[in-house]
């Protein structure tokens, strides 16, 4: 028997047309955004997790798919990703590469919303390109002195020292005492102490210094700078072709949580670290310098960016915007040990950093040069490894350390 | 068509060296002209990137730390690694273990190999000078890694630590080719221990003389894995390989372009460096038979 063809029904129509219209209303507004950085991990989780839960509750239409991507491995990874039209939605940079990626038209620009106004006016004008905005900082680390308390003591010093005298007449008293007094190695600790003070007197020179308007090699203050290693080292401060061979990553830090020296220029992200070290009564300093106050060496480090090619560009905006947020991004700023990037934000130092805040509250602070594309990425290791030879042969006149400094500016042109 | 037909059967080899070694060399070739910084479109330098490459003294300079590294490992290596081979090819009942025992730090990755030696040279109580200390030679402690007159012997030394086991892994097996019938006449003439390793096995060997030498020289004339974990190059470049350098400049530099032109010319390097030693090598097996 024939059976005719069967038609739906109208009501069957209507359900389904409206089903249909929900689903496919309810998939736009649903949105996966996959966010890279390379904090967020066990050992440096930076609260974002939390965030990231914090995040998804207030907004139950994006789904956060979160990769840490180390910072070694995102000069490897992203890259690609970028090139070939796949890359994540929000990454973590900082402005190395914010400047490439930007350049390359592979950034999204950011609304200069109320978050932009708040920037710290350092901050913002290293953030600004021309007209637009790529990054939205996340913090601003300090990099000062670490000084371990308990050993000054023994020395009969109740202070960190903030003055290159002090510092000086502290090596002294240390060195009678029998401890050690300082880890300057020539990696990393070195450059600090060199480049604070170089900077100090005129702080307004780095972008100049950064390109052939100005050379290291004629600067005054950073020959004073240099001409103040050798100073250090005959007040026993270091033994420096001990310290040239010191890897500021692994052996300086390890011994300075052993104990085994009172001093050590380091950056803020290890406070974490040596306050889960039992009895290691330390404090976080300004570097010493010519002035009462010390330098406070602040690092602008990370914020978000957003792909050009992103999908998702509402979800990613949202994501950012979120940690635009005092309460949001005090989180974070607590477990880094960081200052806020905005003016009215708070601080998340810990008490033991009260000297170097105290330097910051002074107008001491200066923003490291290379962290605010003052000066090319490829100096700062002309700068270690130019100190660590200066460290093994101290004869050196600065300028010859220094001329190295320009010929590396000189190859960015 | 018909004598021309066999070459049809190497039609697959020939895009696979095509696209995955010749294609990328080509590409590298290509960007060592540019400015390429790894994304974005590469703008053409000529030959800037070259022309810094030979007039800056740090590029030169990393290319003696790699030549003068890769002699010390290459012959350290193949010495130690004939003594070991010599050694256990007499000692057949440990053999084995040995061999494995030899073979194990080989199979290590880089980045531990590099961490533990590097707190074993450190300053500050390190395994080597903590050992002078207990032994009663408090005077041979020394900055190991940091004085640039022994930090890439110093990285030289783990590196051959590492790596020896290959090598006595090939000497032992060019002794297993060793016709038996030689050694037992050489020993009824009366020859001595000296006399067969020297008359009989050395030159019997010289296949994996060649084996090893060549393997190694290419291998270490690559190397940045240990100076990089180590000392980053340091103490003031002494350790700076060229492979470092190549590194730095793509991975945290962003210079594209100009590490491929590294690249390119540390290819060619390579390339002579292994021909020569080859064609060198090669002579003195024939001279051998």
């Amino acid at each position: 028997m024939h059976r005719p063809p069967h038609r739906p029904s109208l009501p069957v129509v209507a359900r389904t047309a409206t089903a249909t219209l929900l689903l496919t209303t309810g998939l736009a507004q649903a949105a996966t955004l996959e966010v890279t950085a390379w904090k967020g991990n066990e050992a440096e989780p930076a609260a974002l997790p939390e965030l990231i839960e914090r995040f998804e509750a207030a907004h139950p239409d994006i789904t956060i798919d979160f990769s840490y991507i180390s910072r070694s491995d995102t000069d490897i990874v992203l890259p690609p990703r970028l090139q070939g039209g796949d890359a994540p939605d929000v990454m973590m940079a900082d402005m190395p590469l914010v400047d490439i990626w930007s350049q390359a038209g592979l950034l999204a620009p950011l609304d200069k919303g109320d978050w932009y106004q708040r920037l710290d006016p350092a901050v913002r004008t290293a953030v600004s390109d021309g007209d637009e905005v790529y990054i939205m900082p996340l913090e601003v680390i300090g990099m000062g002195n670490f000084v371990n308390m308990g050993l000054l003591r023994e020395a009969g010093i109740d202070q960190a020292p903030r003055t290159v005298e002090q510092l000086k007449a502290a090596c002294t008293a240390l060195s009678q005492a029998g401890v050690k007094p300082m880890i300057f190695a020539g990696g990393f600790s070195a450059p600090l102490f060199t480049i604070a003070n170089g900077l100090e007197p005129d702080p307004g020179a780095a972008p100049e210094l950064g390109t052939e308007q100005r050379t290291f090699e004629d600067d005054e203050a950073f020959d004073a700078a240099l001409s103040l290693i050798p100073e250090l080292a005959e007040a026993g401060c270091f033994d420096p072709e001990v310290q040239a061979g010191v890897d500021p990553w692994s052996t300086g830090l390890a011994e300075f949580k052993a104990g085994n020296f009172a001093m050590m220029p380091q950056g803020a992200w290890n406070i974490r670290d040596f306050s889960s070290v039992d009895g290691l009564d330390f404090v976080f300093a300004p570097i010493p310098s010519a002035n009462d106050t010390g330098v406070a060496l602040d690092l602008f480090g990370v914020g978000w960016v957003i792909s050009s090619q992103s999908e998702n560009a509402d979800a990613a905006r949202a994501f950012v915007d979120f940690f635009t947020e005092p309460d949001n991004l005090q989180a974070l700023l607590e477990a880094e040990s960081a200052y806020s990037p905005f003016t009215d934000g708070a601080s998340g130092m810990a008490a033991l950093a009260a000297p170097y805040d105290e330097a910051r509250a002074a107008g001491a602070s200066i923003q490291f040069p290379f962290g605010v594309l003052h000066w090319p990425k490829p100096l700062e290791s002309e700068i270690f490894d130019s100190l660590t030879g200066y460290l093994l042969d101290l004869d050196q006149s600065p300028a010859e350390v220094l001329s190295r400094w320009d010929e590396i500016i000189e190859d960015q042109y | 068509m018909g004598k021309y037909r066999i070459f049809l059967f190497t039609v697959p080899a020939l895009l696979v060296l095509g696209t995955f070694f010749l294609y990328p060399i080509a590409l590298s070739l290509r960007l060592s002209f540019t400015d390429f910084t790894g994304v974005g479109i590469p703008n053409d330098v000529g030959w800037k990137n070259y022309e810094r490459i030979f007039t800056r003294s740090r590029y030169l300079d990393a290319l003696g730390v790699t030549l003068l590294f890769t002699l010390i490992v290459v012959t350290v290596q193949t010495a130690i690694g004939l003594f070991f081979a010599a050694l256990l090819h007499r000692l057949p009942a440990v053999r084995n273990l040995c061999r494995a025992a030899l073979f194990l730090p080989a199979m290590m990755s880089f980045v531990i190999v590099g961490y533990v030696w590097q707190f074993i040279y450190s300053p500050f109580e390190g395994g080597l000078n903590s050992l002078f200390a207990a032994l009663g030679l408090a005077s041979w402690q020394h900055n190991w890694i940091g004085d640039p007159d022994t930090a890439l012997f110093a990285l030289a030394f783990a590196h051959v630590w590492m790596f020896v086991g290959y090598s006595t892994a090939i000497f032992l097996a060019g002794y297993a080719a060793i016709p038996q019938e030689l050694d037992e006449a050489a020993r009824l003439e009366g020859t001595s221990g000296w006399q067969r390793f020297r008359h009989i096995e050395v030159p019997l060997l010289a296949s994996s003389f060649t084996i090893n030498i060549v393997l190694s020289t290419i291998g270490t004339l690559k190397t940045f894995e240990l100076p990089f974990i180590m000392t980053r190059g340091g103490p003031d470049g002494a350790t700076r390989t060229l492979s470092l350098h190549i590194i730095d400049s793509l991975f945290g530099d962003y210079r594209f372009g100009f590490a491929s032109a590294l690249s390119m010319v540390m290819l060619i390097l390579v390339v002579v460096v292994a021909l020569v030693q080859n064609r060198v090598l090669r002579a003195r097996e024939e001279r051998a038979r």
